[in-house]
């Protein structure tokens, strides 16, 4: 029982280590988002397609990007959803 | 790490960050300093200094194939970056 309990220790602290890395990770891309607020963005979806967008932001899983003024090759979009697996990635100028 | 970029976890993660990293995705390839990795979606928010200007790509976790090291961060590289980003510098929401 000594090395059951010796062993559940360990687990605690590995979830402990593990949820601090989570929080600060999470903090820290959550302050990106902010910054990105309102920035010119531009999105790279597959099949080589690139989108400029004014970035909004996304749900708490970013599932989505919520944009305005989405560019696409038969229009402007005045607002938008952009779904988060269509996108490979996307860039900004800070 | 290939292929495991997700299942890598957010202790892994951690490690990479303030690094300067290398990302593949299918069709191309991501160079900066990781400024963190969504513990949700796997995806990597990677900065580059340009010009005094800040570049900043965000690599989604789905579409991440391969994370390389390339460098540690030195010293200032952090704080420097977020200085971009916000106009103070980040403080923990715990403080």
């Amino acid at each position: 029982t000594v090395a059951t309990t010796e062993a559940a220790g360990g687990d605690e602290e590995e979830l402990q280590q593990e949820q601090h890395a989570r929080s600060v990770l999470r903090e820290r891309f959550l302050r990106c988002l902010l910054a990105m607020n309102n920035k010119k963005v531009r999105f790279n979806m597959h099949e080589n397609v690139t989108v400029e967008a004014t970035f909004g932001s996304s749900d708490i899983d970013v599932l989505n990007f919520q944009v305005s003024d989405l560019h696409t090759p038969i229009g402007v979009q005045k607002e938008a959803l952009i779904r988060s697996q269509d996108v490979i990635s996307f860039t900004f100028d800070a | 790490m290939q292929g495991g970029w997700r299942a890598c976890g957010p202790r892994l993660w951690l490690r990479h960050v303030d690094k300067r990293v290398k990302v593949k995705t299918r069709r191309q390839e991501h160079r900066g300093w990781l400024l963190s990795v969504d513990p949700v979606s796997a995806s990597l928010v990677l900065v580059n200094l340009v010009e005094s200007r800040a570049s900043v790509c965000v690599v989604m976790g789905h579409a991440v194939e391969e994370v390389e090291l390339l460098q540690d961060g030195g010293g200032e590289t952090g704080e420097h970056i977020w200085s971009f980003l916000n106009p103070t510098p980040p403080c923990s929401l715990d403080a």
